[in-house]
């Protein structure tokens, strides 16, 4: 006899201006499930949950718990039904302690006095029930990523939430906090409680799920199941076709560093020491690829390389020559292209046309200027073939740059920064936030710079992006390179140790 | 110097510090659980002046000092609501929104005192209580322990607010709701009641500091409080959110007054430097505490209004 | 829905705005009363006063309004305007211009902050006389009156009532800044108590403000700790002071109006000032033709100044004796204030 779904939404209908959120979409969750909801930004899936959770209210279509039709206007109302959600960003109070945020928005055993001995009691018979270890006393400004995340999930077990809604919650952990999540996960199905978990990182979704519903543009595209599916197959139905999500890398003849870096230290804006005497060496024709979780110094590596920021000691060369401290229109000069993260702030000018943007950097080159003038002419047919080479979506040339999609804004850019032909490309974050469809183009594009024998220096968090383009992978941490590694002989799991600041024994080093 | 350290002129120092703090001190422990929650109320002033006048007119009316009290409280909740209103559910910008609170009460306590009462006519003040037992302790008794009733009040509402902060769910849901509003409403916890009960609590003390002043003083005037009402808000940032820190600010800035009259009186601050002297308290008492505050942080969303998955 | 809310929003604000600016008017309150109701208003004689406390603070703005009142009365046909409250001499200024504007016959600066907007303003409207005080200095022009006064006179006589009423042999004073008519008027007081027994103190303190009503409150908390029995005072602010020596049973001579209301059993005496005396002769000049150009000051001599008596106050008849004696030697010049 099947189950009884505890969670069922109906055609869940909800209009934006301009923009059909959810198309009569269907979900369930059965007791003691894993269910994914798995789609690419703005394939609805926040839209869905928000719904669920009462920040939001549907046009249409109606939620069942338990067979029951439920009215969910606002969290209180989610909260007492028994859901609990787990946002992407973390809701707590920094300033508050880890039993206070427990204890925030419920009734205290003491009337108007608060209780917080009796909560941080409970805290810790559900920290040792389920493997969380935490100190109620702690303030969480004090805590780890890691330990955040744990309360997220304490917070969650001690409103004994029967259906808990994960919004991406392993985008800030590492691999081995993402296992320990998972185990902790599983230990709460066990007990009959229902997740709904959305991510867009394919092998944890495989990992985790018992089932998977794929949205694309608001509607189900798919249901399958983790053993029924594949990354391929998964990507698939996220974009409508086909995908490659690792490129062809044809071999290239590694050739001389074309970046050598030598005791390079980098103060932060916030004071303090971002990198800290660090050696690296990209050499043409490879992709040299930097892992670690975010704040270890790599912003701060890119923006000086860029000539951004200033080196208070160490050298950086670019093709033999110096560029330590230089400006950055010298640095560029030299050779060097750069893809920053930071997309809208130093990747483009929201304001700027197309090929406003696209010309940013050229624009006082002899190819468009013809006595002293633009000569617009050849920098429409340059645009033109750029826009088109890139696949950038944009209604015209002239389109200000902020009315495109994350990704196709990233497009932009990597068109303008590999139109040059740059002998070092640094590239930050180069598919963060972009469709898949997208990141597979700009993926092909990076490779193609590697076979014309640029020194690619690629940061990432995503290791399924670092493993699949990388020759060599360096993980950071602290601000120093603890390790650098080939991709075939090593795992996830030794990156995410190292990313953990876990050095690796000797043997492996070097 | 040596008139200065006869025990009479030291301990009227010390009274006249208590008693000039105490206006400042209900009015910024007002102002701080608003600016806890993450509203900043600058027409804290124009809702002193109201409630003073609403305070002084009650007593010349009716001779009851505690009705005039009351009368503050009033005025002071139904601005504290008006102010609530602004802030929480227009979302007005809240620097704006409390200048034009501020200028409201100016205007309006005067125009009414013209109208109500024109001439200023002196009223009968609060009564002086001496502390059984406590009042008879040599020096420090008569510094502490011989005050008006009023002080006493103002002073116990420091750990009143401590324990209504610290101790009580309204108070961390406060705590919670001024540093990460999103995380609160996630919890179910309503950011808008509790905005509309701090904001209303900070409106009350306001008007009951300026009812508590024009009754202390027995008289309104135009513009009675002088901008208190901003010297209070600027205490709260001062004295780092925290009644202690509050009380602090609201004690140094009275001491340093009554220092400075002191010694204008007896001649030790020669004439021809008065005025300069007269900004001494306001210079020290911003140093001092910018020392202490700069090591605290502010309510992280202090100021911000909260919409609902914006 | 945002769209709503800013409306909103703006409404409020509009209205606080309304209601600022309706009380702003008790700010800077602007009244007029005009002696016939019959229409006369073609030939009577239009005075505007702008003054920057309240017309009633029972002080300097009051003095002036009570005497342009007195002449209101002895002339008849006189309507008289008045914008007080205009601390801000940014408005004072734009209060004086409009007053010109409207052909006044004669526009009142009440207010020695006034003066360099006042040397700005008169010479635009050579047809019509301005008067200023408390000053001396006329810039010059011929439409400027300028007037004074003479409050070290009363002052001295207040001192030496101070002086023979002093048990402790310790007199207070609290005063705001030290310029103006205040500063003339506090000299006077501590000459006079000199004069009269050398070996009191005269405690002097200037708050630093003429609206700080706690301040003043607690400059007279610290005279009587340094053990002063008698204050005196001069500006807006003192009815702080007057309460606390109402409290603390100390007595108090007033200046620049009738201070007895708010504390009738201990105000002995209140220096008035009789504007009228010199107002007169400034209209008695505009019906000549002329504008301006010239100071006046009231005295004891010209009657402008006047001790007022608390009848409440059972002053012995031997200080009042003394007093007599003081203001008919100021008059004939045997003894002078400085």
């Amino acid at each position: 006899m099947p189950q009884t779904p505890m969670l069922e939404m109906k055609g869940i209908v909800k209009r934006f201006p301009g923009v059909l959120a959810a198309d009569h979409v269907d979900f369930d969750v059965l007791p003691g499930e894993v269910h994914t909801l798995l789609g690419e930004n703005g394939a609805g899936k926040s839209t869905l949950m928000n719904i669920l959770y009462g920040l939001q209210e549907a046009d249409e279509g109606e939620i069942l718990l338990n067979g029951k039709p439920a009215e969910i206007h606002n969290p209180t109302d989610a909260i007492a039904l028994g859901i609990g959600m787990i946002h992407q960003h973390f809701m707590l109070v920094d300033t508050l302690t880890v039993a206070e945020n427990v204890a925030l928005g419920l009734k205290s055993g003491r009337g108007a006095l608060t209780d917080l001995d009796a909560v941080s009691a409970r805290i810790e018979e559900l920290a040792e029930r389920y493997g969380l270890e935490i100190d109620p006393q702690a303030l969480v400004w004090q805590l780890s990523v890691g330990q955040r995340q744990r309360l997220e999930i304490i917070k969650a077990l001690y409103r004994d939430v029967h259906l808990l809604i994960l919004d991406e919650p392993t985008a800030v952990l590492t691999p081995q906090e993402v296992d320990q999540l998972f185990v902790t996960l599983r230990q709460m199905t066990d007990d009959g409680r229902g997740l709904i978990f959305i991510s867009h990182k394919l092998h944890e979704v495989l990992a985790l799920s018992d089932r998977i519903t794929v949205l694309r543009h608001g509607a189900v595209a798919g249901n399958t199941t983790s053993e029924g599916a594949t990354r391929e197959s998964l990507a698939e139905m996220m974009v409508g076709r086909q995908v490659k999500l690792a490129p062809d890398k044809p071999p290239v003849e590694i050739g001389p560093a074309a970046l050598q870096i030598r005791g390079l230290t980098v103060i932060s804006d916030r004071g303090i020491e971002a990198v800290s005497s660090l050696d690296l060496e990209v050499r043409t024709g490879e992709i040299f690829g930097i892992a670690g979780v975010s704040g270890n110094g790599q912003r701060e590596l890119a923006q000086a390389i860029a000539g951004l920021q200033e080196a208070v000691a160490g050298s950086i060369h670019i093709d033999g020559q110096e560029t330590t401290n230089l400006r950055p229109a010298e640095v560029r000069s030299r050779g060097l292209s750069y893809v920053s993260e930071a997309r809208m702030r130093e990747g483009v000018i929201g304001e700027f046309t197309v090929s406003e943007n696209l010309l940013l950097i050229d624009h006082a080159s002899e190819q468009f200027v013809n006595r002293g003038l633009f000569d617009f002419k050849a920098i429409r047919s340059h645009c033109e073939v750029l826009v088109g080479e890139y696949a950038v979506k944009t209604p015209t040339l002239d389109t200000p740059a902020r009315n495109l999609s994350g990704g196709n804004i990233q497009k932009l850019i990597v068109a303008r920064e590999l139109a040059g032909s740059p002998k070092v490309l640094v590239v930050a974050q180069p598919t963060r936030g972009v469709d898949i469809g997208a990141a597979e183009y700009i993926h092909a594009r990076l490779v193609d710079q590697r076979s014309e024998n640029a020194a690619i220096l690629m940061i990432s968090e995503d290791l399924d992006e670092v493993f699949a383009l990388s020759d060599r992978i360096a993980v950071m941490y602290e601000g120093q390179i603890i390790a650098v590694v080939k991709p075939g002989e090593t795992t996830r799991e030794e990156i995410g140790l190292m990313m953990a600041g876990v050095r690796p024994t000797d043997s492996r080093h070097g | 110097m040596s008139d200065f350290l006869t025990q009479t002129v030291l301990i009227a120092t010390v009274a006249s510090a208590i008693r000039l703090a105490v206006p400042l001190l209900l009015a910024s422990l007002g102002e701080t659980f608003g600016q806890r929650s993450g509203v900043l109320n600058l027409g804290v002033d124009g809702i002193m002046l109201l409630g003073a006048f609403g305070g002084y007119f009650t007593v010349l009316r009716t001779g009851n000092v505690w009705l005039g009290l009351l009368v503050g409280v009033l005025v002071g909740l139904v601005l504290g609501v008006a102010s609530a209103v602004m802030a929480v559910t227009l979302q007005a910008e809240q620097g704006i929104s409390g200048i034009g609170i501020f200028l409201f009460g100016l205007g309006l306590s005067d125009l009414l005192f013209q109208r109500l009462v024109g001439t200023p006519l002196p009223i009968s003040s609060f009564p002086k209580l001496a502390v059984p037992g406590l009042s008879d302790i040599p020096v420090l008794g008569e510094m502490l322990f011989r005050h008006s009733v009023i002080v006493y009040i103002a002073f116990l509402g420091v750990p009143l607010s401590m324990f209504i902060i610290n101790r009580t769910t309204f108070g961390m849901n406060i705590r919670a709701v001024g540093e990460n509003p999103e995380a609160a409403d996630s919890l179910g916890v309503s950011v808008t009641a509790v905005r509309y009960a701090t904001v209303s609590i900070g409106g009350t003390l306001a008007g009951v500091a300026g009812a508590a002043l024009a009754i202390d003083l027995g008289i309104f005037q135009q513009n009675l409080t002088n901008a208190a009402g901003f010297i209070a808000v600027a205490l709260v940032y001062f004295g780092a959110w925290r009644p202690l820190g509050v009380m602090a600010g609201a004690l140094l800035y009275g001491f340093v007054n009554a220092l400075v009259l002191q010694f204008k009186t007896l001649g030790i601050i020669p004439r021809s430097w008065s005025d300069i002297a007269a900004m001494a308290p306001a210079i020290i008492t911003i140093l001092a505490l910018v020392l202490v505050a700069s090591r605290f942080r502010q309510p992280a969303a202090l100021t911000k209004p909260f919409t609902r998955g914006a | 829905m945002k769209r709503r809310r800013n409306s909103w929003v703006a409404m409020a604000a509009v209205m606080m705005l309304i209601v600022a600016a309706c009380g702003g008017d008790g700010d800077a309150t602007t009244t007029t009363a005009s002696e016939s109701a019959g229409g006369a208003s073609a030939e009577s004689f239009r005075i505007a006063i702008v003054a920057p406390s309240a017309s009633n603070d029972l002080a300097f703005t009051q003095s002036i309004v009570d005497g342009v009142e007195a002449i209101r009365g002895e002339r008849g046909n006189v309507q008289v305007a008045i914008t007080d409250g205009t601390f801000n001499v940014d408005d004072a200024a734009a209060a004086l211009r409009g007053y010109a504007e409207d052909g006044f016959d004669l526009v009142i600066a009440h207010g020695s902050q006034y003066g360099g907007s006042l040397q700005e303003i008169a010479p635009d409207f050579p047809d019509i006389a301005f008067a200023w005080g408390t000053a001396a200095d006329t810039f010059g022009l011929s439409n400027v009156f300028a007037y004074e006064a003479a409050s070290d006179e009363g002052g001295y006589v207040m001192g030496v009532m101070a002086a023979a009423l002093s048990e402790t042999d310790v007199v207070g004073v609290v005063g705001p800044i030290e310029v103006g008519d205040a500063k003339l008027y506090v000299d006077g007081f501590a000459a006079g108590v000199v004069a009269e027994e050398p070996a009191t103190t005269v405690n002097i303190n200037y708050t630093g403000s003429f609206s700080d009503v706690a301040l003043a409150s607690e400059a007279a908390q610290a005279h009587a700790s340094a053990s002063a029995d008698v204050l005196t005072g001069t500006a807006q602010m003192v009815v702080g002071a007057v309460g606390v020596a109402d409290e603390l049973g100390m007595l108090w001579f007033g200046t620049q109006a009738n201070q007895t209301s708010l504390a009738p059993e201990i105000v002995v005496a209140s220096q008035v000032y009789r504007w009228e005396v010199i107002l007169r002769e400034i209209l008695t000049n505009i019906d000549a033709g002329t504008l301006g150009g010239e100071a006046f000051v009231i005295d004891f001599d010209n009657g402008g100044l006047v001790i007022e008596y608390n009848d409440g106050y059972d002053l012995p008849a031997d200080v009042r004796q003394k007093a007599d004696d003081t203001i008919a030697g100021i008059i004939d010049g045997s003894i002078t204030t400085g």
